[in-house]
C-alpha cells in the first residue's frame, strides 16, 4: 500500500516530511544548504586572505573546537557537568606525543610518526580514561560531579608534572606529536603552500569530520538519551534510557574528543609542558561551551573561536584606546582588560543570554522565522 | 497490479475511458457478460473506480494520496491505490455486497474512505458517509434509513455507537473496524471484522475469483446509484440524496475538467488537503472526485483542530473552505498580528492597509490586476505578504474556494488582498454541486458567481428561488418519494430552496434559504445571512442568530469566539473561568455592543439589529442546536433559548435579580438583553 523509505520530496514544502531521514535531515532546507556551502567555500579561502600568523591562531581555534564540541556532548547534551577536561585533553596529548615522540629522545617515544595511528590512539586511550570515570557519574551528579571530576584535574596535574619521564617535567615539557601521513610531512611549507596555511586547514578538515560525526551522533538514538538524561535522568530512567549506560557513552565519547584536541592542539606550537593542564585550561572550554550555547554543536564552535581569539581582540583593542598600556606592568594594561572581558562575559551571558552565542543566533532567527507574527 | 487489461491507458475523454471499460470485460471475463449488458446503455459508465484504475495504468509511480501517520506522511501511489481498492472490493464481494447495496463509511478523512468509496463504486454499491461527529441516535437513524448492510467505523468510539443502535438497523450485518485499539481482543461480537481481516478475506477472493471486480464494474451503468449523501437536516431529519454514476461523471466534467471549480482545470500537480467532512458533497468534489477525475494529489488532515498546522506543511495550490474556516484563519491573524511586537505590528498594518486598497481594486475589476496594484503586492510580498501566505499555509494557493454556505465580503476582500484568489462558488448536494461559480477574472464579490457552461439556471419570478436544471440534478431521496417530488417542478427544475437574484445579468446573488426569511411584524422581507455574517466577519464573534420573524424589530443572539475573546480578556488583565463567565462580564458586552454598531451603521433603521444578548453557551452538534456541518437549526436555538428572545422583546430589560422565569441554574447576569447601536 504505502511504499516504505520512498522519498519523494514535493517542491517549495520543507515541513512535509515523507520519511523520518527527510524529517531527520542536518541540511534540510535550501537556505541552510547553500548559507553551509558558502561558509564552507569561504573558511577554505581564507589562507588566501589572511597572514600565517592569524592562519595559526585559527588553526588553534579549530582545534579547540574539537574539543568544546567534546565537553559539549557530555555537558551540554547530557547535562553531566564536567570540570575534568584537561584532563583528557593532557591523556591524548601526552598518549600521541609518546606514539609519535623519538624512540632515542630524552622522553618516552616510540617513533611511529603517522597521524593514522596517533590520532586514533590518543582518542582511543582518552576515551578508556572517560570509560574509567564514568562510573563516578553515574553515581554522582550535579555539584558533586562537578567537584569529582576537578579532583581529577589535580591528581592529573600532580600525575604530569612527576612523571618526567613522560611529559618532560614541570617547567621544562616535551616535543608535541609529528604532523606526517604515511611518511608525507602533512604541514611543512612547500611549493602548495606555507605550513600554517597547510595547518589551517588540515584543521578546518578535522573540525568538519568530528562535528559532523557529533552531530550525526545528537539526532540519533544516543543523543536523543543524552538529552533525555539532561533534562531529567529520573524520567529518563523511567522511559527505558539505561543510565548508566548512557552516561558512561558520554563521558566516552567527550574524553576521546578532548583526546583528540589534546593531541592536536600542541602540533601546533610544537612544544608542551605539564603545566599546561590546570584547571583553568577546564574552565576554559566550560567558557566556550556556555558563551557558545550549551547542547549545540555549531554553538560550541562559536564559542571555541569566540574565546581562543579573546586575546587576539584584546591587543587589538589597544590601537583604539590609547591609555591601554600593551606592557604587563603598567595600568591599565590589555592583560587586565582579557581577564576583566573573560569574567564579566561569562557573568553577562549566563544572567542574560543563557543560551548562548547560538542562543543569539535563535533569537535573530526566530524573529524573522515567525514573521509576520510574534509566534 | 492484476488487472487483466495493463496494456493500454487511455487519456482523460470519457468515451475512451468507457471503450476501455468495455475492452477490460472482453479480456477479463468471457464476451458474454458483454454480450449480456443491457442494451439500451447509451451512456457509458465512468464511475470514478474507472477512473482510479486508468490512472493506476497511466501513472502507476505517481503519488494519489498522502496522510501523516507517525509522524511521516505516508505515500500511497497510484497503483497502490488501485489495488488495494481491488482487495477491499473483493473483500466486499465475499461479504456479499449486491449492486445497490449500501455501503456506510463513518470516519474522518483518511485512506481507507477512498478505499471504501471507490471499492463500493467498483462493486455497484452505495456510499454512505456518516459524518464522524454524529451521536449515536443519528448514526441510528442513518445506518436504518438507509439500510446500509456493511459499516466501516473508524474506531472504538464508532464501534460502540453502532453497536448501540444495531437493533434498529436490521439491514446491517457487518462493522469493518480501522482502528483495532480497544476493541480487537476485547469486543466479542459476532458482526465485527477488522479492516486487515476485510483485506485477508479480500485477497483471498480476489485469489478465486480474479476477474469477479472487473465483471461488476463493466456492468455498471450510468444508472447506478453511486453514493448516497444524506443532507445536514437544519429543519427536519436528514434526507438522502441519491447521486447517479451519470451525476458524478457530469460533475466531474464541469467541476473538475471545465474548470468549474478550479481555474485552469485541476492536474496531477495540484496538491489539495482534504479535511471538511467527506460525507458532504463539497469535500467529496475536492477530495475523491478532483483526485480521481483530474489526479490531484489529496492529503488529509489529521484532524480539523490541526487544520492550519497541517496547512503549513502540505502548502496545498487548492484550498476550498466553508465560511467558519476563513473566518477562524481570519480571526487568528487578526490575535497574532495584536500580540506581535511593535514593528512587526507596525508592518503588518502598514501592507494590510495596502492590501486592502489592492482589494478594493480587485474587487472592482472583478479579481484582474492593474499596473499599479501589482507593484504594490510585489513590495508587500517581500515585507508581509509571502511570510503571512507561508504561516496561514497558502503560500502555494493558486485557487481558493468558499461555498457551503454564505460568507460576509469583507473575509474574502481579505484574503484577495493578501494575493489569494478567491472564489465564491455556490452547488448543492441535490444538484451534485453544480450550479454557479465565480471565475477568475470576472469576480463579483457578494455573488456565487455565474452559472456554469451547460448548466440550465433561472430564477423564479414570483418566488425568487433558484431552479436549476442539468445533467447533475439528482435521482430523488433514498426512500423518499414524498420529498423527492417535492424537490422538482412540473418542468422538472429542482427547486434549490434558496432565493436570490441576478446581478448584471451574468451573476447570481442569493438572499437566503427561502424558508429563512423573515417577515416583521412590519411587513419587511428580512435575510438574515447578510445580516449575521457582516457579524461574524468579526474575529470576536463565533455565532450570530437574527430573530424577528413576526416580530416588531430585529434583535440578534450573538455566541462569542472563546479564543479570540479570552485573548482579547487576557491581554485587558480581565479575569474570566468558563465560557459563560466571560460572555457574562459587561467589558465583553461593551464589545460585541461595539460590534453591533458597525454592522447596524449604514443599514436601514428596519434592518438594524436593535437588541441582542450573548449566549450563555457554545452551540453543540450534541446539544441538536448545530447541524454535523455547524450549521445552526434555527428552531431547536429559538426553543432552547425562548426565554432569552422573550427578554429581548419585553418592554425594558429585565432586572436580572427579579427574573425567576430563567432556566434552572441559567446565570445571565450582565447576558442580559440591553440596546444597541
Amino acid at each position: 500500500m504505502t511504499i516504505p523509505g520512498r522519498r519523494t520530496r514535493l517542491r517549495g514544502r520543507p515541513e512535509l516530511h515523507t520519511s523520518y531521514a527527510s524529517e531527520l535531515a542536518l541540511f534540510d532546507t535550501r537556505a541552510k544548504r547553500v548559507a553551509v556551502a558558502g561558509l564552507l567555500v569561504g573558511a577554505l579561502a581564507l589562507p588566501f586572505l589572511l597572514t600565517d600568523e592569524v592562519l595559526q591562531l585559527l588553526a588553534l581555534c579549530c582545534v579547540a573546537a574539537i574539543g568544546a564540541i567534546g565537553l559539549g556532548l557530555v555537558t551540554g547534551y547530557a547535562g553531566q557537568v564536567s570540570l575534568g577536561h584537561a584532563f583528557f585533553l593532557a591523556v591524548g596529548a601526552y598518549t600521541a606525543a609518546a606514539i609519535s615522540g623519538d624512540p632515542d629522545g630524552r622522553v618516552i617515544g616510540f617513533g611511529v610518526t603517522n597521524i593514522a595511528v596517533w590520532l586514533p590512539a590518543a582518542g582511543l586511550v582518552a576515551g578508556l580514561a572517560g570509560v574509567l570515570v564514568a562510573p563516578l557519574a553515574t553515581r554522582l551528579r550535579g555539584l558533586y560531579l562537578a567537584i569529582v571530576t576537578l579532583g581529577l584535574v589535580f591528581i592529573g596535574q600532580h600525575v604530569f608534572s612527576e612523571w618526567s619521564a613522560l611529559t618532560g617535567g614541570a617547567g621544562v615539557g616535551r616535543p608535541a606529536a609529528t604532523l606526517e601521513f604515511f611518511g608525507q610531512p602533512i604541514a611543512a611549507t612547500g611549493p602548495f603552500g606555507t605550513r600554517d596555511q597547510k595547518l589551517y586547514w588540515l584543521m578546518l578538515l578535522l573540525l568538519l569530520g568530528f562535528a559532523l560525526a557529533a552531530a550525526n551522533l545528537a539526532r540519533s538514538k544516543v543523543g536523543r538519551a543524552f538529552t533525555a538524561i539532561r533534562d531529567r535522568d529520573i524520567a529518563a530512567g523511567v522511559i527505558g534510557v539505561n543510565l548508566a549506560r548512557y552516561k558512561t557513552i558520554a563521558f566516552a565519547v567527550s574524553s576521546a574528543y578532548a583526546g583528540c584536541a589534546g593531541a592536536l592542539l600542541y602540533t601546533v606550537t610544537g612544544f608542551f609542558d605539564p603545566g599546561s593542564f590546570s584547571l583553568l585550561l577546564s574552565v576554559q572550554y566550560i567558557a566556550m561551551v556556555l558563551i557558545g550555547g550549551a547542547g549545540t554543536i555549531s554553538g560550541a564552535i562559536a564559542g571555541a573561536f569566540f574565546i581562543t581569539l579573546l586575546p587576539r581582540f584584546t591587543r587589538e583593542l589597544q590601537a583604539w584606546v590609547p591609555f591601554l598600556s600593551a606592557q604587563p606592568n603598567e595600568v591599565p594594561n590589555v592583560f587586565q582588560v582579557e581577564t576583566i572581558l573573560y569574567g564579566v562575559l561569562l557573568v553577562v551571558f549566563l544572567i542574560f543570554e543563557p543560551r548562548g552565542l547560538f542562543g543569539l543566533w535563535v533569537r535573530v532567527r526566530n524573529y524573522w522565522k515567525a514573521w509576520p507574527f510574534s509566534y | 497490479m492484476s488487472e487483466p487489461v495493463a496494456d493500454t491507458a487511455p487519456a482523460g475523454d470519457p468515451a475512451d475511458l468507457a471503450a476501455a471499460a468495455t475492452a477490460s470485460t472482453a479480456a477479463a471475463s468471457t464476451a458474454a457478460s458483454t454480450a449480456a449488458g443491457p442494451p439500451a446503455r447509451a451512456v457509458p459508465a465512468s464511475t470514478i473506480a474507472v477512473r482510479v484504475r486508468d490512472r493506476a495504468l497511466g501513472t502507476p509511480d505517481a503519488v494519489a494520496m498522502r496522510e501523516k501517520d507517525r509522524g511521516i506522511w505516508q505515500e500511497v501511489t497510484w497503483a497502490g491505490y488501485w489495488d488495494t481498492v481491488q482487495t477491499v472490493a473483493h473483500g466486499l464481494l465475499a461479504l456479499g455486497v449486491q449492486p445497490g447495496d449500501r455501503v456506510a463509511i463513518h470516519a474522518e478523512n483518511r485512506r481507507e474512505w477512498l478505499f471504501t468509496d471507490v471499492a463500493a463504486v467498483a462493486v455497484r454499491a452505495m456510499t454512505v458517509g456518516l459524518y464522524p461527529t454524529n451521536p449515536a441516535p443519528e448514526v441510528g437513524y442513518l445506518l436504518s434509513h438507509s439500510g446500509a448492510r456493511v459499516l466501516i467505523a473508524e474506531d472504538q468510539e464508532q464501534v460502540d455507537k453502532a453497536l448501540e443502535v444495531l437493533d434498529t438497523c436490521p439491514e446491517l450485518e457487518r462493522i469493518v473496524y480501522l482502528e483495532p485499539r480497544g476493541i480487537r481482543h476485547r469486543y466479542r461480537h459476532p458482526a465485527l471484522l477488522g479492516w486487515d481481516e476485510l483485506l485477508a478475506i479480500g485477497a483471498e477472493h480476489r485469489a478465486a475469483e480474479p476477474g469477479a471486480v472487473a465483471a461488476r464494474m463493466a456492468a455498471a451503468t450510468a444508472e447506478d446509484i453511486a453514493t448516497l449523501i444524506y443532507t445536514s437536516g437544519t429543519t427536519g431529519p436528514a434526507k438522502g440524496a441519491m447521486l447517479t454514476v451519470a451525476n458524478v461523471d457530469f460533475a466531474i466534467r464541469v467541476l473538475v475538467d471545465g474548470g468549474g471549480f478550479t481555474d485552469p482545470p485541476p492536474g496531477p500537480y495540484d496538491v489539495l488537503l482534504s479535511y471538511l467532512p467527506l460525507c458532504h458533497v463539497a469535500e467529496r468534489i475536492f477530495t475523491t472526485w478532483f483526485n480521481a477525475g483530474a489526479g490531484v494529489q489529496v492529503a488529509f488532515a489529521e484532524s480539523i483542530d490541526t487544520v492550519q498546522a497541517n496547512l503549513r506543511e502540505v502548502q496545498p495550490t487548492i484550498l476550498f473552505g466553508v465560511p467558519r474556516i476563513w473566518e477562524k484563519i481570519l480571526a487568528g491573524v487578526t490575535i497574532r498580528l495584536a500580540n506581535a511586537s511593535p514593528v512587526k505590528r507596525w508592518n503588518a498594518r502598514l501592507w494590510l492597509g495596502v492590501a486592502d486598497r489592492i482589494a478594493g481594486t480587485l474587487v472592482r475589476s472583478g479579481g484582474r490586476h492593474t499596473a499599479g496594484t501589482r507593484l504594490a503586492y510585489a513590495a508587500g510580498w517581500l515585507f508581509c505578504y509571502r511570510a503571512l501566505r507561508v504561516r496561514i499555509g497558502m503560500r502555494r494557493v493558486r485557487y481558493a474556494a468558499s461555498g457551503a454556505a454564505p460568507i460576509a465580503p469583507d473575509v474574502l476582500r481579505f484574503f484577495m488582498g493578501i494575493g489569494i484568489r478567491m472564489h465564491e462558488v455556490y452547488g448543492m448536494t441535490e444538484n451534485t454541486a453544480v450550479a454557479t461559480g465565480n471565475r477568475p477574472g470576472r469576480v463579483r464579490l457578494g455573488t456565487v458567481g455565474e452559472p456554469h457552461p451547460g448548466v440550465e439556471l433561472r430564477i423564479d419570478e414570483e418566488t425568487g428561488e433558484i431552479l436549476t436544471r442539468h445533467g447533475g440534478v439528482f435521482a430523488g431521496y433514498y426512500r423518499d418519494p414524498a420529498a423527492t417530488a417535492a424537490a422538482f417542478d412540473a418542468d422538472g427544475w429542482l427547486r434549490t430552496g434558496d432565493v436570490g437574484e441576478w446581478v448584471d445579468g451574468t451573476h447570481v446573488r442569493i438572499t437566503d434559504r427561502a424558508r429563512d426569511i423573515m417577515i416583521t411584524a412590519g411587513g419587511k422581507n428580512i435575510g438574515p445571512s447578510e445580516i449575521e455574517n457582516a457579524l461574524k466577519a468579526s474575529p470576536y464573534v463565533k455565532e450570530a442568530i437574527l430573530v424577528g420573524d413576526r416580530r416588531p424589530y430585529l434583535t440578534a443572539l450573538v455566541g462569542i469566539e472563546l479564543e479570540t475573546v479570552g485573548e482579547w480578556a487576557q491581554r485587558r488583565g480581565l479575569p474570566y473561568t468558563t465560557y459563560r463567565d466571560l460572555a457574562g462580564k459587561p467589558e465583553v458586552r461593551t464589545l460585541v455592543e461595539g460590534l453591533v454598531a458597525a454592522v447596524n451603521a449604514g443599514r436601514a433603521p428596519v434592518e438594524q439589529i436593535r437588541r441582542f444578548t450573548l449566549l450563555p453557551k457554545e452551540l453543540d452538534h450534541d446539544d441538536g442546536e448545530l447541524t454535523a456541518t455547524q450549521k445552526v437549526r434555527r428552531a431547536a436555538v429559538a426553543a432552547r433559548f425562548a426565554d432569552l428572545i422573550d427578554e429581548l422583546y419585553a418592554r425594558r430589560p429585565a432586572n436580572t435579580d427579579s427574573d425567576g422565569s430563567g432556566r434552572d441554574g441559567s446565570d445571565r447576569s450582565g447576558t442580559g438583553p440591553g440596546e444597541a447601536g
